[in-house]
């Protein structure tokens, strides 16, 4: 019995030390990427978890949008062979997790294997890439499809490969378990990236970093050990977190967010510390189904566009967390897009300085009523053949309140002008499913965000046909409002296809006229890059005074660089000067420069 | 005795394969696409290539054989569910049902059946006892404050626990089931620190349902006590304790009925509970398969759930039969 008793007692006293946990100040907390149980480390897969293609699996050269300009990770060089063929150099230092050498052929297979399976890191490579070839053990080779030959799609496709350890993967495409695998075993794990999986269950997923990764010597660590995201259930409890300082590293909708420092005087920031806080990531579009009866008359989508009330929609919506998008669709909030907006056309064309579209219900009114709409006994417009403004509806999905808050405010003034629209707000899926069939009428929806061939893709989302399906059937990949124009479609393939930056240009400034004419749907605002960081623990944030890196929030792919440059608030460290261009000592090849040679190595 | 239970059993089957049904029909008849939330993500992820979406909108279409007929799918559903293979969720995918319930299932349990038994408890003995006390000032304070409490919503009592309790005084940690970067282990420090978190989630759910069992057990209670065998007890001069222990006996049987019921159901969550919380468990779990429509989740925790409701209603019917020999020989006739 006395043994038992000291057995017992020593047990315990055992156990008291064996509890596991992170030690706080080396981790940093993430909250907002991950609102469920963890998928897979497994990027053949529809949704890896987050951090997978984040911090596990990085690629040749990584894109920054701040500067324009392609960090080689991987990838040591490039070089042009003519201007369809380009040759990446591995670094001689890479190597995976466990030893092996990072190889040519490692890329070979991984873009191979997402052709293969239809999904992956990758996918879709094929429609412009003719081939992929391991020239030696370091060097990959990479040949641009001609038909179509899309500059834009070739280079991001191969300076952003992600080679994937093909002696982890060749085997299990053996056994046919590629789909299925969970890679969730830390200790199994082989990766290129700077960090691993540690532990997770359904409140965490940790990730730990590997201290002897091989670009230790070229780009140092990343600052902190850990990296843990908490699997909170809903936006409330994260934000509570985050005001009790138990996260460090938010993407997050937070409502009126400036209170936490101003008001609460907590050590909490965003990107910028007035409006609009945040750095815009995306054009948020009403788009109008142009192939409802009245919505298919231009002259009724350009009344539309003025009676949107940009400004109060986001000020009292959005809290002000964005601004009123141009109407070219560029993001012109970036300085080098600038160069493709025709500011002079614009502004011919809407009347204000910049050339955005005024609020004006007037001339919504006058356009209405000289298309020959006459307002009814209900005050409800009807057009020269019958056609009646109404009734329509606007629709987002429910509990996405500060959109569904715009679509009332849109809803009335549409119907102050004479259009009859009344909001609805589905489930998710529903709504998600009558915009991909196009059988909505009106609905406030996302497109494409700033990158490296914009406005390219933001042009191609939204104007593209060959990217639509017939009303009824589902289409993901764009031109959700069924716009239909040929010349569109010339022109991007033209803006894409050529090494001129004069020819390119003009093909936008060409489409911005075919926009300010047809007016298919409307760039309504930008939507916000939701980033939150406390300097409870972690110093020297990326934001306006410290603008090291542009893509600085926890969910976004491009977000590795922020890990790099961050301090702990313990021992303050300067940002590394690799994240910088080559001008400036730093790694950072501008794209202008990769443009440049592969125009020179076309003659 | 036997040939009861066989019966009930029977029964059982049919009417699992009826709920079965029902869970495989019901979640297909809203309207929407459960691959939604997959390809909204992929074509809001930044750079997202329309080859790329074109590309797994194909796959998945093909990988979760939407695509088949529903007869089909039904007829798969219902073999591999025999076999106990609920499927591949379409939301998590590629990972099991089984394996995003099961490390859930801890917490649930840990949660929901001591909250539900102590609720059950301390509401059956206010009840009795207030039924027992009838009119004095004991039983106008529990039927009031049961009352009130039985009305109060849990998630209301949990917010208010959280706002007095974690935020204002600090006493209580406001979220999770541990500290946050602690590692579920088997030691004494874990057990602590997930006591910690266990008080105000269990608190809540305790408070807020045991007033309906205290009315409940009240009632039944003071009918009991009117009855032909309480009044006739009474005239030959029994003691009123002795009265009251016949009373409560039976008024207990149908409270045993209820609380079959609710361990039966505690498999499916206390959803409320565990968002405000911020508590894992299967009703989060149920709540998100149902907003993204992920069928094979759906399914996989009603069918557990219709086994558990099923389990503990054959347990109960098993005990009553034992307990109550009415039921037995009414049975056997």
């Amino acid at each position: 019995m006395k043994r038992l008793f000291v057995f017992l007692v020593l047990a315990l006293t055992i156990s008291l030390f064996a509890q596991v946990s992170v030690p706080r100040e080396e981790t940093v907390y993430i909250a907002g990427c991950l609102w469920g149980p963890a998928t897979t480390w497994n990027l053949y897969a529809p949704q890896s978890t987050w951090g997978t293609d984040q911090f596990l699996y990085i690629p040749a050269f990584q894109y920054d949008l701040g500067r324009d300009a392609w960090i080689p990770l991987i990838a040591e060089t490039y070089e042009f062979l003519d201007d369809k063929t380009l040759r990446i150099y591995i670094r001689p230092e890479a190597k995976w997790s466990d030893g092996e050498p990072i190889t040519a052929e490692d890329f070979v297979y991984a873009l191979e294997l997402s052709k293969k399976l239809g999904i992956g890191p990758g996918v879709g490579w094929d429609s412009y890439i003719e081939n992929v070839r391991a020239i030696a053990s370091k060097v990959v080779e990479f040949k641009a499809r001609t038909e179509p030959l899309n500059y834009f799609q070739f280079l991001s496709y191969s300076l952003g490969a992600q080679p994937m350890p093909k002696h982890v993967y060749s085997k299990l495409e053996a056994a046919g378990t590629i789909k299925d695998w969970i890679n969730d075993k830390p200790e199994e794990q082989v990766v290129s990236g700077p960090y691993k999986l540690y532990h997770h269950d359904p409140n965490i997923v940790i990730y730990q970093r590997i201290d002897n990764w091989w670009g230790k010597d070229i780009f140092g660590l990343p600052r902190p050990k850990y990296i843990a995201h908490v699997i909170y259930k809903d936006n409330p409890s994260a934000s509570l977190a985050v005001e009790r300082g138990d996260v460090d590293w938010v993407g997050l909708f937070i409502p009126s967010v400036w209170e936490m420092w101003e008001k609460k005087k907590l050590p909490i920031g965003t990107w910028y510390k007035e409006k609009p806080y945040f750095l815009p990531d995306g054009v948020g579009f009403v788009y109008l189904n142009n192939t409802k009866p009245g919505l298919s008359d231009p002259a009724v989508r350009k009344a539309i566009a003025y009676a949107i009330p940009y400004e109060e929609m986001l000020v009292k919506a959005y809290f002000g967390y964005g601004s009123q998008a141009h109407p070219s669709m560029v993001i012109d909030l970036f300085e080098p897009n600038k160069q493709y907006i025709n500011y002079e056309l614009a502004k011919k064309a809407w009347g204000t300085s910049d050339g955005r579209i005024p609020f004006d219900l007037e001339k919504a009114k006058k356009i209405l009523d000289e298309a020959g709409y006459k307002p009814g006994k209900d005050g409800i417009r009807v057009g020269p053949d019958g056609t009646k403004l109404g009734p329509y509806t606007i629709s987002v999905p429910y509990g996405w309140t500060d959109w569904m808050m715009m679509c009332e405010m849109i809803a009335k003034n549409l119907k102050s002008i004479g259009i009859d629209v009344v909001t609805e707000f589905p489930d998710f899926s529903v709504w998600a499913d009558r915009m991909t069939k196009g059988t909505f009428d009106l609905i406030i929806s996302w497109s494409v965000g700033p990158s490296f061939d914009h406005p390219f893709n933001i042009y191609r989302f939204v104007l593209d046909k060959r990217l639509s399906a017939p009303v009824g059937e589902v289409t993901w990949a764009g031109d959700w409002e069924r716009y239909d124009n040929d010349e569109v479609v010339e022109l991007l393939d033209k803006a894409v296809s050529t090494l001129d930056p004069e020819v390119r240009k003009n093909a936008y400034f060409r489409i911005q006229e075919i926009v300010y004419r047809d007016m298919p749907s409307v760039p309504a605002f930008y939507t916000a890059h939701w980033y939150e960081y406390s300097t409870k623990y972690w110093i020297n944030w990326p934001n306006e005074e410290n603008p090291f890196w542009f893509r600085p929030a926890p969910w976004h792919a491009d977000t590795l660089p922020t890990l790099f440059s961050i301090s702990s608030k313990n021992n303050p460290q300067s940002v590394p000067t690799w994240i910088e261009t080559t001008d400036k000592g730093g790694l950072g090849i501008p794209t202008a420069k990769v443009f440049t040679d592969l125009q020179s190595a076309g003659k | 005795m036997f040939r009861f239970l066989l019966r009930r059993f029977i029964f059982l089957l049919v009417t699992y394969i009826v709920a079965t049904t029902v869970v495989f029909i019901l979640p297909r008849a809203i309207p929407g696409n459960p691959l939604a939330q997959m390809l909204s993500s992929l074509s809001q992820v930044a750079q997202a290539n329309p080859e790329a979406i074109r590309a797994a909108e194909r796959t998945l279409m093909k990988e979760f054989g939407v695509d088949k007929p529903v007869l089909v799918q039904y007829g798969e559903f219902l073999l591999k569910a025999l076999r106990g293979d609920l499927g591949t969720s379409i939301s998590y995918y590629p990972r099991k049902v089984i394996d995003l319930i099961v490390p859930v299932i801890p917490w649930t349990l840990i949660l929901l059946l001591p909250a539900t038994l102590v609720a059950w408890i301390l509401g059956n003995t206010l009840g009795a006892l207030a039924a027992y006390r009838r009119n004095t000032w004991i039983d106008k304070g529990v039927l009031t404050s049961s009352l009130v409490v039985s009305q109060i919503p849990y998630y209301w009592l949990g917010m208010i626990f959280i706002f007095l309790f974690g935020v204002r005084l600090g006493w209580l940690p406001v979220q999770g089931a541990y500290s946050q970067g602690t590692i579920p282990s088997l030691s004494w420090g874990f057990f602590v620190d997930a006591l910690k978190h266990y008080v105000m989630p269990f608190a809540s759910i305790v408070i807020s349902t045991m007033g309906g069992w205290a009315i409940g057990m009240r009632v039944m209670v003071v009918y009991e006590l009117g009855s032909d065998y309480a009044l006739f007890s009474e005239y030959l001069g029994m003691r009123d304790k002795r009265i009251f222990k016949y009373a409560f006996r039976n008024s207990l049987l149908p409270q045993i009925t209820g609380l079959a019921l609710n361990l039966g159901t505690v498999l499916g969550g206390a959803l409320i509970t565990e968002i405000v919380f911020n508590y894992p468990g299967t009703g989060f779990l149920l709540f998100k398969a149902l907003t993204t429509l992920d069928y094979p989740m759906i399914q996989g925790i009603f069918v557990i759930l219709i086994a558990s409701v099923y389990l503990a209603n054959f347990i109960v019917d098993f005990l009553y039969a034992w307990i109550d020999p009415r039921i037995r020989l009414g049975q056997e006739e």
